[in-house]
């Protein structure tokens, strides 16, 4: 299963770059590079998640960065609505 | 210049209410009452944060005319703080159109494909904004047209039947505890009302510019307007159980029942749904693929858009394993997140302009 979706998600990154690769001109270095980079970070985290479906993400991140605040305003909410 | 398409100041005004009013429809009732009781239907009338930042969008484009507020940012704290603030807005924008992509994709499988695989429903639908970002702000713009009358149309469908069996008791006492617990429901409103910053992103690209503040205050009371109606609708209906279903305007639109014969219109608020979220995910998407061209100097945003569709697919499955942890997430470290981005950072930067400009003024004035 997991096999099928690794190919599945190269099928798709393969479809994206043969239909938008020959649409760049060649003087057009910065979006050769921003497109290559971008799919390159598709593939490795969609293989990540494949593989680690838990892996941490941004909403964890965020949890951590707000943590303190979130209690603070939650007291307060609790204060507000009675 | 990124994008050469324009759009009407009307139009601009019209995607700015579709974009703001589809999930606040959907998850908001449930959300308030939790907090403002049978108030709910006062926190959409006391939403400051709608307010701010639509004064903000509007007078950073008249100090800095043609340029969105990551581009004005640039010119307020200088190249390389502002390359630093300008990242946060395309990721932020990345992570909060996966969290709406989820939604819709977790509310079409809860309560209509049933038997569908969550990433059939979602990729579907990124795919095909994908192609509509890919044709520019002028596609987006006439979608927000043609959707409206339609998105209006079945809305009223919805009220207009249940309209006899609304019990008034249910809102009463009003503001039995003061004006505390609505003020505390428009913290949970300005998850939505903040998004209105997306309109310095499009405030660059509207042809008709004195049209283009009044039609985005239309835009903010229109959006008023709606979310009073559905939370005092939804309130008068289901009174104290409000807070207990995840989608109470779904139960409103089950509710319906015309002489024994239309019934189950709750297809209708799947229509109202899917077009809803279609525009918002569609101005979302394309406000993330713009920030990032112009992030990364490039001269089309258009190369980006599929790997950055792919992207945002894989961000919607990322943001929450399950539905109940993501409400949990929204209504707590996103929340505050979100006003963090939309609503904090634009008035740093909005103080610092008028700052630097009184200190130029008097420089000139010596």
């Amino acid at each position: 299963m997991k096999w099928a979706a690794v190919l599945g998600i190269t099928t798709i990154l393969v479809i994206i770059t043969l239909r938008e690769w020959p649409k760049l001109r060649p003087e057009m270095k910065r979006e050769k590079a921003a497109f290559a980079i971008l799919t390159i970070l598709d593939g490795t985290l969609a293989f990540l998640l494949v593989f680690y479906p838990d892996l941490p993400g941004p909403t964890q991140g965020l949890d951590a960065m707000t943590k303190p605040l979130v209690k603070f305003f939650g007291n307060l909410m609790a204060e507000w609505s009675g | 210049m990124v994008e050469s398409g324009k759009i009407s100041a009307s139009q601009a005004g019209k995607l700015l209410y579709l974009t703001v009013i589809p999930t606040a429809i959907l998850t908001s009732p449930a959300m308030i009452f939790k907090v403002a009781k049978q108030d709910l239907w006062i926190s959409p009338i006391l939403a400051w944060s709608g307010l701010i930042t639509v004064f903000i969008a509007l007078r950073l484009h008249r100090m800095f005319p043609g340029e969105n507020i990551i581009q004005a940012g640039e010119r307020i704290i200088g190249k390389f703080l502002g390359k630093m603030v300008g990242l946060i807005f395309p990721l932020f924008y990345l992570y909060l159109n996966g969290i709406v992509v989820r939604e819709y994709g977790e509310f079409v499988v809860g309560a209509l494909l049933v038997n569908t695989p969550l990433i059939v429903v979602l990729g579907s639908m990124v795919l095909v904004c994908a192609i509509v970002v890919r044709g520019g702000i002028e596609i987006v713009g006439r979608f927000a047209e043609l959707f409206l009358p339609a998105f209006i149309t079945l809305f009223l469908l919805i009220i207009v039947p249940i309209l006899p069996d609304l019990n008034i008791s249910n809102m009463l006492p009003v503001m039995g505890e003061g004006i505390a617990p609505s003020l505390a429901g428009t913290f949970v409103l300005q998850l939505w009302f903040s998004e209105f910053i997306t309109y310095s992103f499009i405030l660059p690209f509207v042809t008709d510019q004195k049209n283009a503040a009044k039609s985005i205050m239309f835009a903010l009371g229109a959006v008023i307007l709606t979310l009073v109606v559905s939370n005092l609708a939804t309130l008068l209906l289901l009174g104290g159980l409000t807070g207990d279903y995840a989608y109470p305007f779904l139960i409103l639109a089950r509710y319906i029942n015309l002489a024994e014969f239309f019934t189950h219109l709750e297809s209708l608020f799947m229509a109202i749904w899917v077009l809803g979220a279609f525009v918002k995910i569609c101005a979302f998407f394309y406000v993330t693929v713009l920030s990032a061209a112009q992030w990364m100097n490039l001269s089309d945003y258009k190369p980006i858009v599929y790997p950055l569709g792919f992207l945002l697919i894989l961000v919607s499955l990322w943001v929450a394993p399950n539905y109940q942890e993501m409400t949990r997430a929204i209504s707590t470290s996103v929340n505050l997140s979100i006003f963090t981005v939309f609503v904090a950072i634009p008035v740093l930067l909005f103080g610092l302009a008028c700052v630097k400009k009184a200190v130029h003024k008097n420089k000139n004035r010596r």
